[in-house]
């Protein structure tokens, strides 16, 4: 069982979103472009996403969000819920993509970021708590996106790494599979 | 593969619903959780402190980008404010311990009469969300969720997490915030005049005097230059007119980072016309206010006006400058229903 973890990518994941966490917490509540917290859990949700495809992006991303929850003390899940869609969204470019440039991944990034923080004023408005006022969200997601597609260079390789996947992996569509 | 294949969906479906399952859970109140989270706090620690030791170049370097022609400015237009406020320092001193050995003789509460305790602020809230410090102070210090968080200006916020050496503060800007508070409204109208259905106290000061006054100067100075005009030279007296002191209570409820906080009535009433631009608020306190009464929280910064009975909303300039905060007082009090609990 604890070998079949430390071989896992649970093992790989919580360290590094503890770190993540760290940086999230640290610094990145005193750097804010244009009054908005970068937000790099979120991004390498996405990032992890983008190279892992739909189901690993969603349960690292879920991963990522409840220890952004413990941490921050929002509702258990609430974060959880947008990383999950986050790492969702930017996976199923994968289904399409033949190759993974990075600038691909870049984009399917910023994508799901964008989509994972536009979701936390729903998820919080669905929970019970007081709506989240709509001015400056625009502002936010674009923000969150643009440092998700600047980091994706970096954390998509982590991401990579962090689920054992190799950097080349050719996906071709069924037809042609099933002719090869 | 399918974008919707049954592996795939399976995966979704249990996100989703253990989603909900904690989510549930957490909202309820779980022991469990809270475990996990102070476990979990002191887990991330040794990562945050030496990210906090790596990252503090870059925080100055951004800083001193950042902030330098804006603090410069603002340096000018504080050595400036510090000058005009002198003398009102002086004044307001003294009518602070007049007022508080008059509340004190009539066995009223005031915010001197609870212990505290100052705390630094460590760190803000990573999300884009939420509106909250956290500080170096926690249980151990006596510190309890729901206490009031105030500094020199006035209301800031209130506790809502504690860890035993840390806590975590909502600001009075959150969305999730909402505190009763009275609108002190003093107006120089006859009593004949008072529109019906609000609480009202008329305060007579015949032969009341303040100084270089003129009638317009007496609304805002009311609750210094009452209890001040007997240390100023007579010759600069002017006799005032009478006062009224209007009180209505609301509830004041954070609007989110870029908007003022508002004060709605709660008994909303369409006819209201007394509270004008510039009256003071504070807190209202109460038997089941977690903040005692006469805190300082800000100014009426606009009346709206809305339709049919659902009565007038106020937005509120606040006193204290969240954005810039460093230290905190955390009032060690509970309301008294909590006590008797």
């Amino acid at each position: 069982m604890i070998g079949f973890l430390m071989n896992s990518w649970v093992a790989r994941v919580i360290p590094i979103g503890l770190v993540l966490l760290a940086i999230q917490t640290t610094l990145l509540v005193e750097l804010r472009p244009f009054g908005v917290s970068v937000q790099i859990v979120l991004a390498f949700a996405a990032a992890t996403g983008a190279v892992g495809g739909v189901e690993r992006g969603a349960v690292v991303g879920f991963t990522m969000g409840l220890m952004y929850d413990l941490a921050v003390g929002t509702p258990l899940g609430a974060t959880a819920v947008t990383m999950a869609l986050a790492g969702y969204v930017a996976g199923v470019g994968r289904l399409f993509r033949i190759e993974s440039h990075w600038w691909i991944l870049a984009l399917q990034s910023a994508i799901g970021a964008a989509v994972g923080e536009a979701m936390v004023p729903v998820v919080r408005l669905f929970i019970g708590e007081a709506a989240v006022s709509g001015t400056g969200l625009v502002t936010v997601v674009v923000v969150v996106a643009v440092a998700a597609m600047v980091c994706s260079p970096v954390l998509a390789p982590l991401g990579r790494w962090s689920l054992s996947l190799q950097q080349t992996e050719m996906k071709l569509p069924p037809e042609i599979r099933s002719e090869v | 593969m399918p974008l919707y294949s049954a592996g795939r969906r399976r995966v979704i479906i249990a996100l989703a619903l253990t989603s909900a399952l904690l989510l549930t859970l957490d909202l309820r109140g779980n022991r469990l959780f809270d475990a996990a989270r102070s476990g979990f706090s002191v887990a991330l620690e040794p990562f945050q402190q030496a990210a906090e030791v790596a990252s503090a170049p870059v925080e100055r370097l951004w800083r001193a980008y950042s902030d330098f022609d804006a603090l410069e400015e603002e340096n000018l237009a504080l050595r400036a404010q510090v000058d005009a406020q002198r003398s009102a320092e002086i004044a307001a001193q003294n009518a602070i311990i007049e007022n508080q050995d008059l509340l004190a003789l009539n066995s009223l509460e005031s915010l001197a009469s609870y212990d505290s305790v100052t705390a630094r602020l460590v760190g803000q809230s990573p999300t884009n969300f939420d509106q909250q410090v956290e500080i170096d102070r926690g249980s151990i210090h006596g510190i309890r969720v729901g206490m009031p968080a105030v500094n020199e200006a006035g209301l800031v916020g209130k506790v809502t997490r504690v860890a035993p050496t840390s806590s975590v503060i909502m600001l009075v800007t959150d969305p999730s915030y909402a505190v009763q508070v009275k609108i002190v409204s003093i107006g120089g109208e006859q009593p004949d005049q008072v529109v019906p259905g609000f609480t009202t106290t008329t305060v007579e000061e015949p032969e009341e005097t303040f100084p270089g006054s003129d009638q317009g100067a007496v609304r805002e100075e009311f609750l210094i230059s009452t209890s001040t005009s007997t240390s100023l030279p007579d010759e600069t007296a002017v006799e005032t007119p009478e006062v009224e002191v209007i009180r209505e209570t609301g509830v004041l409820r954070g609007q989110g980072d870029e908007r003022l906080p508002r004060v709605s009535f709660v008994a909303g009433n369409s006819a209201f016309g007394r509270i004008e631009v510039g009256d003071t608020v504070f807190t209202a306190g109460g038997s089941t206010s977690l903040a005692p009464p006469s805190i300082p929280v800000g100014r009426v910064a606009n009346v709206i006006t809305r339709a049919g009975t659902a009565g007038q909303e106020l937005e509120i300039s606040l006193s204290p400058e969240l954005g810039r905060l460093q230290f905190v007082r955390i009032v060690l009090y509970q309301p008294p229903t909590e006590l008797q609990q």
